[in-house]
């Protein structure tokens, strides 16, 4: 045998998704439904990350400090922060680092009219080892010299957190069951070819077609199946993805992730999983007619 | 001569405690022609079935081409297969493609190079002439060249061996002999033939080796073609016995139950004509 003799086998792969369009274009649709909300998932769960990291992570805490106070009397009160026993971080966060980050967040053109002017107090930000031990922190925070008052966030943060948890817990659930349907469904396809086919696979047997030959065409099918779903999925993700946040940066200032900065990892991620799902199928659905001999294949 | 495929005691007993094959022992050597006739549900398929080791056997050895076949691992039977060519009553040809393609996929099939495709079908097909015919369907061939497009797909693999079941059974008897015909003329190549058939009418016709199974035994096996037939003419011949004697009783039943099956048999053809 040679490695060009796999040429014919591999463009019958090609010709079965045709020859049997309509179950392949279900395939195909069922896929890209499957792959589409995994993509989903995870770009939600990118952005609520991106959010909740704005927001400052959930064991933060900011300590606000009078205004007007020098550079060295901003250096004691951190030295003071930091022996308290329950305060494991303290990091020093100047006005100037926390504008940048709200332009960052929100855009430049909310802070024109401040010009040069910073409202912002120099700050803190703490973080705690024991956080049921919270609230006494805070009060002795607050007893210092040169704090003025302490932000916490990590209400809105945790809430964040949890929602995200909720999201990527079901869209677990769902990506899973959307996979077996489409691994259930791709087979289907296959074997429908497989029955078309029965007489090519039953002479392909009793000429001495090794059972990896006759799967070949099966299997090609089933990645065929695969790979054309992942690249309508890549597609059909950018454009609702796109829709999408242009709604929720009209509701929210909140400015998302650009989908074109992960769109080449999420496009591979999908064409190696739409063609490990479709080959996969294809192996499992030849299986059964592998085992059979002769007529039996035929169904004689 | 070599011995191609033996058969060392070897019974068949399906789940329905039917024994398709009883205690057979025989032996085929290369380069030989030999026909395997009997009724339908003798035993033949199941004989063929074993040598393709689409079934394997209840107890008994059986090998071909040197290969055992009887306790051969599944993924070594492909191999086993490529020592032989199959040719189905029913052609088996797939009718979406040419003749050529139906040809060419048993070489595809197995990974043949699209060179060697390409150099050998065209020679094959030129053996069993049907060059002219390369583009056709399988559907606008009459029968028997249907069944040489078969033939053919069982040759291009050059295999040791070509197993013919009932290749004449769907073709009107003149090109029945074709077929024969064209199959001596592969076996003087030195291919092995065994074709199954219950026309003793076409054996009659071609001096080779005849081997008959009945209710799963080896009833007969001769050169001569005339011991296997109508039992009317093995009357007229004065039937002596020069296979290893029996007592006369047995033979005598023999006789009667040979007359009972090819006059029925007989009949039933002469209507259909």
């Amino acid at each position: 045998m040679s490695f060009s003799g796999l040429g014919y086998l591999i463009k019958e792969g090609f010709k079965n998704v045709w020859n049997n369009r309509i179950m392949s274009i279900a395939s195909v649709c069922v896929l890209i439904s499957c792959l589409v909300l995994t993509g989903s998932a995870v770009l939600f769960s990118m952005n609520v990350s991106k959010l909740v990291e704005s927001v400052g992570d959930s064991n933060e805490t900011t300590v606000y400090l009078d205004d007007g106070l020098s550079r060295v009397e901003a250096v004691y009160v951190g030295r003071d922060i930091q022996k308290l026993q329950n305060v494991e971080k303290a990091e020093y966060y100047s006005k100037d680092e926390a504008i940048k980050e709200y332009k960052d967040m929100l855009g430049d053109e909310v802070f024109d009219n401040l010009k040069d002017d910073n409202p912002l107090p120099d700050a803190y930000k703490v973080s705690m080892s024991d956080l049921s031990k919270y609230d006494k922190t805070v009060d002795k925070i607050l007893k210092i010299k040169g704090v003025d008052s302490i932000s916490n966030r990590s209400d809105i943060a945790r809430r964040l957190t949890d929602i995200n948890n909720l999201v990527q817990t079901l869209s677990f659930w769902i990506v899973l069951a959307l996979g077996i349907i489409s691994l259930f469904i791709i087979s289907n396809t296959i074997r429908a070819t497989m029955h078309n086919r029965r007489f090519e696979i039953s002479i392909m047997k009793s000429v001495g077609a090794t059972n990896a030959f006759v799967r070949i065409p099966f299997v090609v099918e089933g990645m065929v199946i695969g790979f054309i779903a992942s690249i309508i999925s890549t597609v059909a993700l950018i454009f609702l993805y796109d829709g999408i946040m242009n709604i929720v940066s009209n509701l929210i200032p909140f400015t998302a992730m650009p989908i074109m900065s992960v769109i080449w990892y999420v496009a591979a991620v999908f064409v190696i999983a739409g063609i490990v799902i479709g080959a996969l199928s294809g192996f499992i659905s030849i299986r059964k007619y592998l085992k059979k001999e002769g007529n039996e294949i035929l169904g004689w | 001569m070599d011995k191609i495929i033996e058969f060392k005691n070897v019974s068949k007993t399906y789940d329905t405690q039917t024994h398709a094959l009883n205690n057979v022992s025989i032996s085929i050597d290369k380069g030989e022609f030999a026909f395997i006739v009997g009724a339908s549900g003798a035993g033949k398929s199941t004989f063929l079935k074993l040598i393709m080791h689409e079934e394997t056997p209840s107890r008994g050895t059986i090998i071909v081409n040197g290969i055992k076949v009887s306790n051969l691992k599944r993924r070594k039977v492909p191999y086993l297969r490529r020592n032989m060519g199959i040719v189905f009553q029913d052609f088996r040809l797939i009718e979406k493609m040419t003749v050529y393609d139906n040809v060419a996929f048993a070489m595809r099939a197995i990974g043949s190079s699209p060179a060697a495709v390409k150099k050998r079908v065209p020679y094959i097909l030129n053996l069993v002439g049907l060059s002219h015919k390369a583009k056709r369907r399988p559907s606008e061939l009459s029968g028997g060249e249907q069944q040489r497009v078969s033939l053919a797909r069982a040759l291009v693999n050059n295999p040791a061996i070509i197993i013919a079941d009932e290749p004449t059974g769907n073709i009107d008897p003149e090109m029945s002999f074709e077929i024969i015909e064209l199959l001596s003329k592969i076996n003087e190549q030195g291919t092995t033939i065994l074709v199954v058939t219950h026309e003793h009418d076409l054996v009659r016709q071609f001096n080779k080796r005849v081997i008959e199974i009945k209710k799963g035994r080896v009833v007969s096996d001769t050169n001569d073609p005339l011991l296997s037939e109508n039992a009317d003419e093995v009357e007229e011949v004065n039937f002596t016995v020069d296979v290893p004697t029996p007592s006369i009783d047995d033979v005598i039943a023999e006789i009667k139950e040979q007359t009972d099956e090819t006059n029925s048999e007989g009949n039933s053809a002469e209507e259909e004509i």
